[in-house]
């Protein structure tokens, strides 16, 4: 009897197989004409001259300092957020206190507010119309134009994705292991490496991985306080950008394919660490 | 008194979980805290854990004042209503966390663990995962691994609220039978009445933060001292004017009349019955299968009783007139509780 009920409803829901056939293909060709697309013939416009032409640009002095700013940015901004995200969902989810909920939703304001403001937003603070300027310049600490700045953007853009990660998974946990074991004795590091980490850790790496990814392709922000100096505050996509308005084309595309090698490299990343996660 | 609360209060916020509560529990007791959802009973349980601490009052244990030792010093056992078992760490891993933070030598931990994996009925499952378990071998688990350090008491909080009804009964007995063989005094928390009378020495009734009444579960059940306590065993019939029910005592200022299935006896007019002259005429509106018998809703002067009969009994129907006899009540005045007896019973049997 609910068997037959059950059949029925699952052919109610998923529809005909028109409705199917045609949602799957629509899903195709949209994913097809905006990302495959795309991503080809970045790849072909930069091999178009050959590989000779390619492995030139991408060797290029500027373009290694780009990768190498790149890199660096990211590093600090997922080390820091690591940081800042395992420290805010813990709070979060583990404490009661005032100003809770505020904490919550401002943390999500990196990715409402646009990019390009969020770099004015630095420019304006440590910037020479600032009232701090003077300050830095006596500590002779150099913020805007300049590799802290691009780091200080990446990191503000790139605020919210571990804490996001962790919250629900810690919100689901609950605090009843954390107990049990502080009622046997141990210490909140020992409670946190052997009972709460081996719970987040998937969803850990997740973040990491998407505060990478987010950290490394950022071009807004950065763009408003870097400057623009080849070879000293350039990162990969300000560097696209100026070799692309230089009519240079083929270096352009070249450039653009090592950070779409990257994000192939952390979609693959992504998806083992959600396989693993899953098996768990 | 091995474990004493004394003028324990305590609030969350604007609830008072905890109104002065005093109680005193013995050495190598088996307590059952009873009390409906909101009566504070978890409450005291996490107090004497040192999981929450009073506002007011002191918790000793041993003749010590506890309110200040740390919870992980205080020689407790815990088992958390949801067992939690550290959902990454093996059985043995498990059993052992409290005795490796001990920092016990690593031979012992394992004789140990494998003493209580026996004790419990387990052995053989140490490399399992908690996911990979029943219910009722997680509680077993959870059990062993609050038992490892071996803890002068054991708290269990609703030990059996998460698994299912079979397997539950089961486990009572062993709990039970584990808890007496070992000598550990244990206060388990519960909200099922049937429960605590099965398992307990002793039970703990506890209403909106305070403690109701103290007793063996023959006491607390048949001789409740509150009007809390008489209401909340069995399955009370409960009214306010009880003065058609001529043969019962008026008390002044009764507030309410509490009838349980078993004070009732419900007889066909045709059956015989002793005291069929003092009965009162009650008519049939529901009759319900309920396996060990048939439960009976008779309306008598008005009021709706729950009534018991067993399958040997000649069958009543619904809408029958039958012959009602109440051989007890319970009339509650404020917060106390009286029993009355059907003055019948007193009075010299005529047969005809």
């Amino acid at each position: 009897m609910s068997a037959v009920t059950q059949s029925g409803l699952h052919r109610d829901t998923k529809g005909s197989k028109l409705v199917r056939y045609s949602l799957i293909g629509i899903s195709l060709l949209f994913v097809f004409l905006m990302l495959i697309l795309p991503l080809i013939t970045v790849i072909t416009e930069a091999f178009k001259q050959g590989f000779a032409v390619y492995s030139k640009a991408v060797t290029d002095d500027y373009t290694i300092k780009a990768i190498l700013l790149t890199l660096e940015a990211s590093f600090f901004a997922v080390a820091i957020n690591t940081v800042f995200g395992l420290c805010a969902a813990w709070s979060l989810t583990k404490f009661k206190f005032k100003g809770k909920k505020i904490l919550a939703t401002l943390i999500d304001l990196p990715v409402t507010v646009s990019p390009i403001i969020a770099g004015l937003i630095f420019l304006l603070t440590f910037g020479r119309q600032s009232p701090i300027f003077p300050l830095l310049q006596d500590w002779d600490i150099k913020i805007v134009f300049a590799v802290p700045g691009i780091v200080l953007a990446t990191i503000f853009v790139t605020f919210p994705f571990i804490s996001r990660e962790l919250i629900p998974v810690l919100e689901s946990q609950g605090t009843d292991e954390e107990e049990a074991a502080a009622l046997m004795g141990a210490k909140g590091f020992t409670i946190f490496r052997r009972i709460t980490f081996p719970h987040i850790k998937w969803a850990f790496l997740y973040g990491v991985v998407l505060c990478a990814a987010r950290a490394m392709g950022e071009f807004g922000a950065v763009s408003v306080i870097s400057g623009h100096l080849r070879g000293k505050t350039n990162t990969l996509p300000l560097h696209v950008e100026i070799l692309f308005n230089e009519f240079q084309y083929v270096p352009a595309f070249a450039v653009a394919s090592i950070l779409v090698m990257l994000a192939i490299l952390i979609l693959v990343a992504r998806s083992v660490i959600e396989h693993k996660g899953r098996k768990k | 008194m091995y474990v004493e609360l004394k003028h324990i209060n305590k609030h969350f916020g604007n609830f008072k979980a905890s109104d002065d509560v005093t109680v005193g529990i013995e050495k190598g007791k088996l307590i059952g805290l009873l009390g409906p959802s909101g009566s504070g009973k978890t409450t005291i349980l996490r107090m004497i854990a040192g999981l929450e601490n009073p506002d007011s009052g002191e918790i000793i244990i041993n003749g010590k004042v506890i309110n200040n030792v740390p919870a992980s010093k205080r020689g407790i056992g815990f088992v958390f209503q949801s067992y939690a078992l550290f959902r990454y760490m093996t059985v043995f891993d498990n059993i052992a966390f409290g005795l490796k933070i001990a920092k016990k030598p690593a031979n012992e931990i394992k004789e140990r663990v494998h003493e209580l994996l026996e004790l419990v009925g387990l052995s053989g499952l140490e490399k399992r995962y908690p996911s990979e378990l029943s219910g009722g071998q997680r509680q077993r688990v959870a059990f062993a691994r609050a038992l490892a350090p071996n803890p002068q008491l054991l708290l269990l909080d609703e030990p059996f609220a998460a698994i299912d009804a079979k397997v539950r009964q089961e486990l009572r007995s062993w709990l039970k039978g584990m808890i007496q063989k070992l000598g550990v005094t244990s206060i388990f928390v519960t909200h099922d009445q049937d429960e605590a009378i099965e398992v307990a020495d002793e039970i703990i009734i506890t209403n909106r933060g305070r403690i109701e009444q103290v007793g063996t579960p023959y006491e607390v059940y048949s001789n409740p001292k509150t009007a809390f306590t008489a209401s909340f065993f069995g399955q009370p019939s409960i009214f306010k004017d009880y003065s058609n029910f001529r043969r019962f005592d008026i008390l002044e200022n009764a507030e309410n009349a509490i009838v349980r299935p078993e004070f009732v006896k419900v007889t066909k007019k045709n059956e015989v019955q002793k005291y069929k002259s003092s009965a009162e005429e009650g008519v049939v509106e529901e009759v319900d299968f309920r396996g060990y018998g048939i439960e009976l809703r008779v309306r008598v002067n008005g009021v709706l009783l729950t009534a018991r009969r067993s399958f040997d009994q000649p069958r009543i129907d619904v809408g029958e007139a039958v012959d009602v006899f109440i051989y007890r009540m319970f009339v509650t005045q404020g917060d106390t509780a009286t029993l009355l007896e059907n003055k019948s019973l007193r009075d010299p049997v005529v047969v005809i």
